[in-house]
């Protein structure tokens, strides 16, 4: 039995919370997760300890491997970690237990994949205010309103997924995402699935999304250019945290991976290089 | 490609083990049917053959060259001889009376019977019974029964000599020779003798008779000598023969059952053929998922080279291997449970001899294997032509969730509507028939016809209706919240595969319905012609008569005494008398036999009060049968005379049967010396008619009054009682189709889970919580065996009453009963089954962890 009181942050006081570095939204402190045991152990995040800030749009970038999902996974409250801490706002999301994890992430975290995972018996207006009906309650339209006009998804809202292009799948599982108001928003590789037309276009909303609606996302991608739309770069690589580029630049961004391929061990044939 | 169809069996083994549980049970049905058939047709083996004792040679011959019992004794080597043979008597004691068989003591080595008490009669005026007869007679060793039996006059006419013989002993049938007619009785050859030629008016000509060799002698040459004697032959066919005990007793054996186990294996395996039919519809539904999942590496085989007979052929050879596997785990589960059914049997010590194991004949492994496997291949060819259209593009697309939504075909809802019209247009024509041009064997027929016909449409076009059905009750559940959203949804993206899980139900619900709502439709109808036929639950008449040829009266003692019998509600006191009727001047006065009974009583005992409304003073109701012997209807009038007087009654033709009614105040004018001769009682509803019957027996016995009861009471519960076993057994061979259908429901669960593990992920990610999950697919289940059992039952509903109107709506008006406590049950448990079907799905969906939802495969 989960005893863990949550205490859910009405609007008005998230609302109040201002986009500042010195509030951090999501914290890993010493995070460690292991897999296996004995020889076989793998260690795939190795204590780490980042801050996310709140009202920004941060990238986790490293190659494959190198535990930037794993950590996404832990911060969300996805996985469980071996050891260490992960903070949404002030609530320690590894001590929490089922229930209380699937409140958390139904109030205050929202996903967008890689896959989109919309369902496919759903129009688009009932995906993204599913949400929000699991929970039982009510929708807010105006920020519906909001977030559909800034998405272009109002022509589209009673078209079922498979009437959808990839992108526009994209946009309605970041309305869904959004549509709860969480604090913070995990994005894995949101545009590995798309073409590069419609991949800006998604890196695009999800900037507006925190430069005009003033939400918190975290992304997960290997991509350079993707991460280019980020305020803030988080390296990883074999588990720990190897740098962070703040404001970067496509070139920035993958000078950083080189510096870190140059710095690992001999590593294994099938480490793709990022971006390639 | 077949290590290639083996390592996909591997792979899906949970699925095909599932899938398979339907065809085990179907197999199991068949292989336990034929068992069976084969241990009926063992007992009936095993009774002729204990007819026989321990005989050894069975010689037989016609009516007009008979057998010399006395020849055949003095053939060398034969120890003993004794006919086959049997003669009826009625067994009385007080009230009670037994119509058994009888049988003449002979030597003990050909006497099937054992003695448990007392002893074997050696001499006329001595009996013995069998010890549950007369423990019914309630007679013991000692006492004097009287034994009814018929004598031929030498003018030809009949008569019956009562003899009262002691009982001498009790007997025991351990090998039940005399099972099929209720054990026999027991008296000296020579007094058998003359009781059987007495009956016949002739000495009865011997055509069978059982021998047993003397120890040493060879049987063959025994039965050498034998034919020599009677000049015959040893083989049967033709008479006189000689031939061994067991080549008798099979060939009677197969004489006796040649129909019967023929009708009663048909029977059944009809049963079973349902069953099988579903368990191919569960089959089909799992191979469609298979296929549909197995999509890519179908492409990939396609891309490197396999063509499309080779992908078609894999999936067929898996379910030829899935059938195979699944139907000899069936017959090896019928074989246990036919083996177990007659331990228990045994266990309980059952009064008909059992075989003590199974006869396990070719047919019973052979048959259902071959069955089960030709099912289920047959069950998979739809999905391998499904396979076989998977292109080896799909290879190269991204694999999304496998969809098999294809639209059914134009042609095929244009057919099922057509057969389905056609049908219900037969089975009303059927209903019609039965009803209005009473032609109950026309209606029948075309019922059949147009309700076999009309379900086929039905479930053939079951694809176009059920889903839109399921979808208007998922709206209505819909509104309960999102989690009964997402289970109405979910059961519409695949509505080919909703439809055919809940066809599955439907089909057995259906029948269930049908046999249920029949029964108590034909229950209903034929109660109501019971009590028109016979209004009176028990009749107590006094059967002595005096010098005159008069019936004596009943005393008032016994009456109050019988009106006292625990579970007796009214009485009513009735005179018999037979006066002389006669129609108009001129006319020939004709006997006629009359009730006469006060109408406000007869009233209160009669099972149709309505029999009696036009029985009033001045009027003489009469039965249809007399009325049509008297020329006589309904307003006409009619002098009744007697030995004091004469009346004139005007006549009512009523619906009273054979019976003819006059009021007691009309018996009085026409004979004031009347008395009671008997008496109509009425039961409390529900009492056990046959302990009531035979608590009044009783009374009558004990009081020394010549009286007879009879009672319909106990003829209707035994009728119900018919109804009521006959509607098990079929209600239980029908069940089988409805676990099987239920097994498809939580197949196609699981498999709907399988497929949607991104997906349940996916809700789990964005705030789906575990119980909300659970609800969602306990919803779901509720929805696919909702839908079925309901309209299963709708249908069941039609095709009973449809049944029942052209098969009894030549007994009058048909009335059409609701079974609401069967219906109510078969609901509740299609409805609990289809939540705990999902049980299992669900634990598999919440195995499932977030996590999957961001894996990119």
């Amino acid at each position: 039995m989960d005893t863990t009181v949550y205490v859910p942050i009405d609007d008005g006081a998230r609302d109040a919370v201002a986009p500042t570095d010195h509030v951090p939204a999501v914290r890993a402190r010493a995070l460690t997760k292991t897999y296996g045991t004995g020889q076989a152990q793998v260690r795939a995040l190795d204590g780490v300890d980042v801050d996310f800030a709140a009202g920004r749009f941060t990238a986790i970038m490293g190659p494959s491997g190198s535990g930037k999902s794993t950590l996404m996974h832990l911060l969300a409250g996805l996985d469980s970690a071996t050891s260490g801490q992960a903070f949404l706002g002030t609530t320690d999301v590894t001590a929490l237990g089922d229930k209380a994890l699937t409140r958390l992430r139904r109030d205050r975290v929202g996903f967008v994949f890689q896959q989109f995972n919309l369902l496919p018996m759903f129009t688009a207006e009932q995906n993204i205010t599913l949400p929000v009906e699991l929970a039982g309650g009510t929708v807010d339209r105006a920020w519906f309103d909001t977030l559909v006009t800034t998405l272009g998804l109002s022509e589209r809202l009673t078209h079922r997924p498979s009437e959808l292009s990839g992108g526009q799948q994209q946009r309605v599982a970041i309305a869904r995402a959004l549509i709860a108001q969480p604090e913070v928003v995990f994005a894995d590789e949101p545009t590995g699935n798309l073409d590069s037309r419609s991949g800006v276009e998604v890196l695009s909303f999800l900037r507006r999304s925190v430069r005009e609606l003033g939400r918190t996302i975290i992304m997960v991608t290997h991509d350079p250019t993707a991460a280019a739309y980020a305020d803030r770069v988080v390296l990883i690589a074999d588990g720990r945290i190897a740098g962070e580029i703040s404001d970067p630049t496509p070139e920035a961004v993958l000078a950083g991976l080189d510096a870190l391929r140059s710095l690992e061990t001999p590593v294994s044939d099938d480490v793709t290089p990022a971006g390639a | 490609m077949l290590r290639i169809t083996l390592a996909q069996m591997r792979r899906s083994a949970g699925r095909l083990a599932a899938a398979g549980v339907a065809i085990v049970i179907g197999t199991a049905f068949v292989a336990a049917t034929l068992l069976a058939s084969g241990v009926i047709t063992r007992m009936t083996y095993d009774s002729v053959a204990a007819q026989y004792g321990d005989a050894d040679l069975v010689v037989g011959a016609t009516q007009d060259a008979p057998l010399d019992v006395d020849a055949l004794a003095a053939t060398d080597g034969v120890a003993a001889v004794a006919p086959v043979t049997a003669i009826y008597a009625e067994l009385t004691d007080g009230a009670r009376s037994v119509y058994q068989s009888v049988v003449p003591t002979a030597d003990d080595r050909l006497m099937p019977l054992e003695v448990t008490a007392g002893a074997m009669p050696s001499a006329a005026g001595e009996i013995a019974l069998p010890a549950d007869v007369a423990d019914r007679l309630g007679v013991t060793l000692g006492d004097t029964v009287d034994v009814g039996r018929d004598v031929v006059g030498d003018d030809g006419s009949w008569r019956q000599v009562t003899e009262t013989p002691a009982v001498v002993g009790l007997l025991d049938d351990p090998f039940g020779a005399y099972a099929r007619t209720g054990g026999a009785a027991v008296v000296d050859a020579a007094t058998y003798t003359t009781w059987q030629t007495e009956a016949r008016g002739e000495p009865v000509a011997v055509t069978e008779a059982a021998v047993v060799v003397a120890d040493g002698t060879d049987v063959t040459a025994a039965q050498s000598a034998l034919a020599g004697t009677v000049g015959g032959a040893t083989s049967t066919d033709s008479a006189p023969w000689v031939v061994t005990t067991d080549e008798r007793a099979a060939e009677s054996a197969a004489e006796l059952t040649g129909g019967q186990d023929l009708m009663f294996l048909v029977f059944v395996l009809t049963f079973a053929a349902v069953a099988l039919v579903v368990a191919g519809l569960v089959i089909t539904n799992t191979f469609q998922v298979l296929v549909a999942q197995r999509a890519r590496t179908l492409a990939l085989l396609r891309c490197v080279g396999a063509d499309k007979a080779q992908v078609g052929r894999s999936v067929l050879t898996e379910a030829a291997i899935l059938g195979l596997v699944a139907s000899v785990a069936g017959v090896l589960l019928g074989t246990a449970l036919g083996q177990t059914a007659l331990w228990v049997a045994h266990a309980l010590d059952v009064p008909v001899p059992l075989p003590g194991a199974v006869a396990l004949t070719w047919q019973v492994v052979v048959v259902p294997v071959l069955v089960g496997t030709v099912v289920t291949v047959g069950a998979a060819l739809v999905p391998a032509r499904v396979a076989t259209r998977v292109a080896p593009l799909a290879a190269l697309r991204p694999a999304d969730s496998p969809s098999t939504s294809r639209r059914a075909g134009k042609v095929r809802l244009v057919l099922s509507l057509l057969t389905a019209a056609v049908g219900f247009g037969l089975l009303a024509a059927g209903a019609a028939l039965g009803t209005v041009w009473q032609e109950p064997t026309l209606g029948l027929l075309a019922g059949i016809a147009g309700g076999a016909l009309s379900f086929v449409g039905v479930a053939v076009g079951a694809v176009f209706w059920l889903p839109r059905v399921a979808a208007a009750a998922g709206r209505l559940v819909a509104a309960s919240g999102p989690t009964a959203r997402l289970a109405a949804a979910n059961t519409l993206r695949n509505p080919r595969r909703t439809a055919t899980t809940s066809t599955a139900l439907l089909i057995g619900v259906t029948l269930v319905a049908m046999m249920t709502t029949g029964a108590a439709s034909a229950r209903t109808s034929l109660t109501a012609a019971l009590d028109e036929q016979f209004p009176v639950d028990v009749m107590v008449t006094s059967t002595a008569s005096d010098a005159d040829g008069e019936q004596e009266a009943l005393s008032g003692e016994l009456r109050a005494d019988v009106a006292a019998v625990d579970g007796v509600r009214a009485t009513t006191d009735v005179s018999e008398i037979l006066v002389r009727a006669t129609s108009g001047a001129g006319s020939a006065a004709t006997w006629l036999p009359l009730t006469a009974i006060d109408p406000a009583g007869g009233a209160e005992v009669l099972n149709a009060p309505d029999v009696l409304a036009d029985l009033e003073p001045g009027t003489v109701l009469l039965g249809e049968v007399q009325a049509q012997d008297l020329a006589l209807g309904t307003g006409d009038s009619v002098e009744l005379t007697d030995t004091d007087g004469a009346v004139t009654v005007t006549v009512a033709v009523g619906a009273s049967g054979d019976t003819s009614y006059l009021t007691t105040d009309d018996l009085a004018a026409l004979s004031s010396d009347a008395s009671v001769t008997g008496m109509y009682l009425a039961l409390d509803d529900g009492v056990d008619a046959a302990s009531a019957v035979g608590a009044i027996q009783d009374v009558v016995a004990d009081s020394g009054e010549s009286a007879q009861v009879t009672g319909v009471a106990s003829q209707r519960a035994l009728f119900d009682q018919v109804i009521d076993t006959m509607l098990g057994i079929v209600v239980g061979l029908l069940a089988v189709a409805v676990v099987i259908a239920l097994i498809g429901v939580a197949n196609t669960l699981s498999l709907s889970v399988i497929e949607r593990r991104r997906e349940s992920a996916t809700l789990r990610a964005i705030g789906l919580s575990k119980a909300q999950l659970r609800g969602m697919l306990a919803i779901e289940g509720l929805l696919i065996a909702g839908v079925g059992a309901v309209l299963g039952v709708v249908l069941g509903l039609v095709y009973g009453w449809a049944g029942a109107g052209a098969a009894l709506g030549i007994m009058g008006d048909v009335s059409l009963s609701v079974p609401w406590l069967e219906i109510t049950l078969v609901l509740v448990v299609a409805l609990v089954a289809g939540l705990v079907a999902s049980v299992a799905p669900a634990r598999t969906a919440l195995k499932a962890s977030p996590v999957e939802a961001l894996a990119t495969e």
